[in-house]
């Protein structure tokens, strides 16, 4: 009776607590919000490019300079940047994102038919590269020095030297050419006429599996050296001592312990997910929101732009915010409300 | 089994028949990079329509490419480019990430709240998207893509530099230099920067691989260094147009050489960590 | 206790993506696309909009719709919309058209001539972000007297008028009093041509279906899917895949599927061309004795075979040799001629140094070639420039730099350009070569002037008989052939694979813009498929 009396009650105020650490991370999370969008404002007025000749395309070659300065006049792009940035935050509050030149829709069309399937491709591939990680990180830890752990490491060294690009290619020769087991591309069968669930997975093992091999590396290598290091520690040394079994002390004890370091390593790593993910969208041609913003980049869009970047930046907020949480709830050491 | 009861380091020797073979590897790339211009100098503009995509002979060792430029000639200067694009960046994002470190460590409180705040900012972009956004505005070039690099990767150097400072704060010695009324400046340049000096340096190490990757992802987005200049991330896009036309040499040997370089880094440095502190966790977040 | 918690978030993060992956499909789901008959293409270049207004297929075989005047497979123009071809008064300064009978737009409403004067008028508008108004910068008003009549007063009389009436019409209903730059329309548009719209995923695909009620005939296939990948690998990939019935290719990617059966290589002629822009600003470039070595010793032979893999034929002027303007004696020799390329430079007294550079009053024979770093064809010819050059003694440093980098410096620096239209030879060239147009952005950027150019390029425009336009161009390329303000190069085929099952196919040459519309596929509401 005591004992889950204090347990519900520790639960009490974690979860107070937890409102307090959203609450904190929320107040972070504006400014560094706003500070992103006046910093790529800034950049973009320092940009040399010229967003109506790359709105023009290869019709720039026939069309006049009166008919760009025109242009340029509708988009009121030439305003002062304070004008441009208060014209910006004014219809963002409204909702409206505004008007993406580089693809010629409005940018909350763009980001409503692009961001899912990004988000698609790159929690597939970090749920993956999570589970293999962990798994085969820590048998190498346990056999570490044997022709498991080397292969491995070796591997991902390897791994971590090869475009992600180049992995992309490989696999489309070997898995969608050479053994026509997948498809080479894309996000449906090409006279598909919706988006069929099965369709789209199997479009999607391909793409899913390259973004999580090649930023399997760093995840691999750090479980396998965090679980090789806390199989040494002394609680574990106890463990086994006491006579559990190897697996028990393995995945109940060396893991766990393994275990916290690793969660702030995938809120840290996320941003590289994405970018490898611009790369695979590519290689793969999925109408994802990783390719529209090289574009957009490249194309001096900024209302696309800061909206990507923006998205970007709370997707990653909100996944450290998770992280805090998660880091909170597996170790009770770590008290929310300090 | 009884290996996990074994005490860890006596069952370290992995990897160690690597490390010869990688310090050849190493060794024999920078001297053939640094001996290459006066032995077989390249001519950039070598193009040679009349005898493309020829496979690997005695004449052309690993082949000629899409313009019958020779392939291994044209990979050992790609190396060089690489290999000094991959340092510069490296050294660009130690000294960067050096300060920062340094600074919010030493000053502590608001300044080190700050600048960690800025940290926290520029890692929650990701990196390439803010690489390919510095060489759009500076247009590609060298430059552009060493500063593109260095100026995304020195957030872990920053990281790693003001932990370790933070953590040394605490040991005796240093409590023993203040006790003894030695000045901040002095303590930190007499007593702690000597023992994170070593942890910055393998810090760069590590980071020069990635700092290749991360031109051979420019380029392949046309964002990289100029597109005729011998570089490995160049030759691999260039190559690898060519795939599917039969002439696998042009990005497989370049491709290789970069593996095997990077990996030979890779064994050393992790070596190297091992030896500076067998208990240390590895910053593998690079 | 952590590996449950974690494995638990990973399922709900990724449920929840799932869900919000599925809130938001892209591709609308419609019966009618799909099936048999269904022709599918892949291409490169995805278009912006699918709006003519904002430049969506403006030359014709836009698919979705149609001209007062469309083209045939010589590209000459016959009557679409317009009952016949529209008539020109005899001070060629008004064109006047009627329009045919019956026709209909996609959503069934009735085409009328209030629809062109509001297509034309919607180009015109300054409000309107189109890129077409400087092509229709001729066009003074358009007006509809009644509703099969339209007519279109001209600023001044412009023979190749004609050829600019292949805009595709857009029901004024649709887009009346609406913000045109962003209209829902530009995505999911009504027009009259022989597709009707079903979806558009961009970065994806186009969803076409047939238009049973097409005016021309109801298409021999029941509807076409344009799929959109930008990478030449992963498109041929998918080809060999068997994804696609007909895919433009890099002429290597596309060699590679000749031997292959059950496909075919079609080498479509174009009038695209590949040239080096020599500036006049420059003081070596603009010295006519070295345009004239650098265009002798060039190898346009060995670049048509080395770089375009076999796929195109050497060029000596902006006018294709598919045009009946092409004027045969400007034509040069396909390979390199090194001797005349160093007598011309020896008699200019340019000598050679002691690095075999050749100087002249103490100034080297070198000079700056920019190309776009991200087209890998123009960066190989460049080089092939490069090599070519230096065997006469000219050093060129080749500079690959992106657009926004290049366009400030072409009045001093040579560029690696190209483009070209097997339309009218006035189209491009009046601007490009034109002296009132000299370093007006990429209007004539190396500022070439020429008064023989400037009055045959008039004469051209300002005659309506065929043979004195004839006559006109014949002296503008004489005069180029002369003075070398660039050096062309090639011109290239547009490279494409098709399957055999695939019948109805009849390539015509092709201008430099091609993508869903203009390409291999111009006709294919005439193509059928046996599976």
């Amino acid at each position: 009776m005591t004992a889950t009396a204090a347990t519900s009650s520790r639960r009490r105020r974690r979860l107070a607590g937890a409102g307090a650490v959203v609450r904190r991370r929320l107040m972070v999370a504006v400014p560094v919000l706003a500070a992103t969008s006046v910093g790529m404002f800034v950049l973009g007025a320092a940009s040399p490019i010229d967003p109506a000749q790359q709105y023009a395309g290869a019709a720039a070659f026939t069309t006049s300079e009166e008919n760009l300065a025109q242009i340029r006049a509708n988009w009121g792009v030439d305003d002062p940047l304070p004008v441009q940035y208060a014209r910006w935050v004014g219809n963002l509050l409204r909702g409206d994102l505004g008007w993406s030149t580089s693809r010629h829709e409005p940018v909350t069309d763009v980001l409503a038919a692009r961001a899912g399937w990004t988000l698609l491709l790159v929690g597939a591939a970090l749920a993956l590269v999570l589970a293999a990680s962990l798994l085969l990180g820590t048998l190498a830890a346990y056999r570490r020095g044997g022709w498991f752990d080397r292969t491995l490491r070796a591997g991902a060294y390897a791994v971590q030297s090869m475009p992600v690009f180049w992995l992309g290619l490989a696999a489309i020769a070997v898995f969608a050419l050479a053994l026509g087991w997948l498809p080479a591309g894309g996000l449906t069968d090409v006279t598909a006429t919706g988006t069929h669930p099965a369709d789209v997975a199997r479009h999607l093992v391909l793409p899913v599996t390259v973004l999580a091999v090649s930023q399997a590396p760093w995840f691999v290598l750090f479980v396998r050296d965090t679980v090789a290091e806390s199989l040494r520690d002394d609680h574990v040394l106890a463990a086994r001592a006491r006579g559990l079994p190897g697996r028990t002390v393995l995945f109940g004890h060396a893991l766990r312990t393994a275990l916290l370091p690793f969660l702030t390593l995938v809120g840290t790593h996320l941003p590289e997910l994405v970018g490898g993910a611009v790369l695979v969208e590519t290689v793969f041609s999925l109408p994802g929101l990783g390719a529209v913003t090289v574009q957009a980049a490249l194309g001096g869009d900024f209302p696309l732009l800061a909206a990507t970047t923006l998205a970007t930046t709370v997707v990653v907020l909100t996944a450290n915010l998770l992280t805090d949480l998660a880091y909170a709830a597996a170790d009770p050491r770590v008290r929310l409300d300090d | 089994m009884t290996d996990l009861a074994l005490p860890a380091r006596l069952r370290r020797p992995a990897f160690r028949p690597g490390i010869a073979l990688a310090s050849v590897v190493l060794v024999g790339a920078v001297a053939a990079c640094l001996a290459a211009p006066l032995l077989w100098p390249l001519d950039e503009s070598a193009v040679d329509l009349a005898r493309i995509r020829l496979a690997p002979s005695w004449e052309h060792l690993a082949g000629t490419d899409d313009l019958g430029r020779d392939v291994a000639h044209r990979s050992l200067y790609g190396l060089r480019v690489s290999l000094l694009v991959g340092a510069v960046a490296a050294v660009v994002a130690a000294v960067v990430g050096g300060l920062v470190g340094t600074v919010a460590a030493t000053c502590g409180g608001r300044v080190d709240r700050a600048l960690m705040r800025v940290v926290d900012t520029i890692a929650a972009l990701p990196h390439l998207l803010l690489g390919i956004f510095i060489v759009a505005m500076l247009r590609p070039s060298l430059g552009a893509v060493v500063l593109s690099i260095g100026l995304t990767h020195w957030l872990s150097t920053a990281r790693i530099v003001r932990a370790e400072l933070l953590s040394l704060r605490t040991r005796p010695f240093v409590d023993a230099a203040v006790a003894g009324g030695a000045s901040r400046a002095r303590v930190l340049t007499r007593h702690l920067l000597p023992h994170v000096l070593p942890r910055l340096a393998l810090a760069t190490t590590l980071m020069v691989p990635h700092a290749v990757w991360h031109e051979t992802a420019l380029s392949f987005l046309g964002l990289g260094l100029p597109p005729h200049l011998a570089s490995l991330g160049n030759m691999i896009n260039d190559g690898q147009r060519s795939l599917l036309t039969g002439a696998w040499w042009a990005s497989l040997v370049p491709g290789l050489l970069l593996v095997a370089v990077t990996l030979a880094l890779a064994a050393l440095a992790g070596r190297w960590r091992d030896r500076l502190d067998p208990r240390v966790r590895a910053e593998l977040h690079l | 206790m952590g590996t449950p918690l974690s494995s638990r978030t990973a399922t709900l993060v990724v449920a929840a993506l799932l869900v919000a992956a599925g809130c938001s499909s892209p591709a609308a789901t419609s019966p009618a696309a799909g099936g048999a008959g269904t022709l599918v293409v892949a291409t490169a270049g995805e278009p912006d909009t699918l709006n003519p207004v904002l430049n969506y297929g403006v030359d014709g075989g836009s698919l979705i719709f149609d001209g007062l005047v469309a083209r045939d497979g010589r590209n000459r123009p016959v009557p679409a919309l317009a009952r016949e071809l529209p008539t020109v008064s005899p001070d060629g300064r008004t064109v006047t058209a009627t329009l045919r009978e019956g026709v209909r737009f996609h959503d069934g409403s009735p085409l009328t001539a209030q629809d062109v004067v509001f297509t034309y008028q919607a180009v015109l508008d300054p409000k309107v972000d189109s890129t077409l108004r400087s092509d229709l910068d001729v066009l003074a008003s358009v007006a509809a007297p009644d509703p099969s009549t339209v007519v279109f007063r001209l600023k001044y009389a412009y023979a190749p008028f004609l050829q600019r009436l292949t805009l595709g019409i857009v029901p004024a209903r649709a887009l009346a009093g609406q913000d045109i730059n962003q209209a829902g329309f530009n995505r999911r548009p009504v027009g009259t041509g022989p597709y009707r719209v079903t979806s558009w995923t961009p970065g994806d695909r186009l969803v076409l279906a047939a238009n049973e009620a097409y005016w021309g005939g109801r298409p021999a296939n029941s509807g076409v899917v344009v799929a959109f990948v930008a990478d030449d690998n992963v498109r041929a990939q998918r080809m060999r895949a068997g994804e696609f019935d007909a895919a433009e290719l890099a002429p290597k990617l596309a060699s590679g599927f000749d031997r292959q059966a059950g496909y075919r290589v079609e080498r479509v002629p174009t009038a695209d061309y590949r040239g080096v822009m020599l500036p006049m600003g420059n003081p070596v470039t603009g010295d006519v004795a070295v345009r004239r070595a650098l265009t002798a010793a060039v190898d346009r032979q060995a670049m048509v075979t080395g770089v375009l893999g076999g796929a195109g034929e050497p060029a000596f002027g902006p006018i294709p040799p598919s045009s009946e303007f092409a004027a045969p004696s400007t034509t040069g020799t396909a390979t390199a001629d090194p001797a005349t390329a160093t007598a011309t430079l020896d008699a200019a007294g340019w000598r050679p140094g002691p690095d075999g550079i050749r100087v002249r009053d103490g100034r080297p024979a070198a000079f700056t070639l920019m190309y776009p770093a991200t087209d890998s064809l123009r960066k190989e010819l460049a080089l092939a420039v490069t090599a070519d050059a230096k065997k006469i003694g000219i050093r060129i440093t080749p500079e690959g730099l992106t657009w926004d980098a290049i366009t400030p410096r072409m009045r001093t620096d040579a560029l690696v350009m190209g483009y070209g239209t097997p339309y009218d030879p006035d189209f491009v060239s009046y601007k490009l070569f034109g002296s009132a147009f000299a370093g007006q952005g990429f209007f004539n950027p190396g500022s070439y002037r020429s008064p023989v150019v400037d009055k045959a390029l008039q004469d051209g425009r300002d005659n309506a008989d065929p043979a004195a336009r004839r006559a006109a161009y014949a002296i503008f390329q004489q005069q180029l052939a002369t003075d070398v303000p660039w050096v062309f190069l090639t011109y290239l085929q547009h490279t494409y694979v098709v399957r055999d099952t695939v019948a109805g196919v009849t390539p015509r040459v092709e201008p430099h813009e091609h993508d869903v519309a203009n390409s291999l596929w111009w006709n294919i509401h005439t193509w059928t498929k046996t599976s």
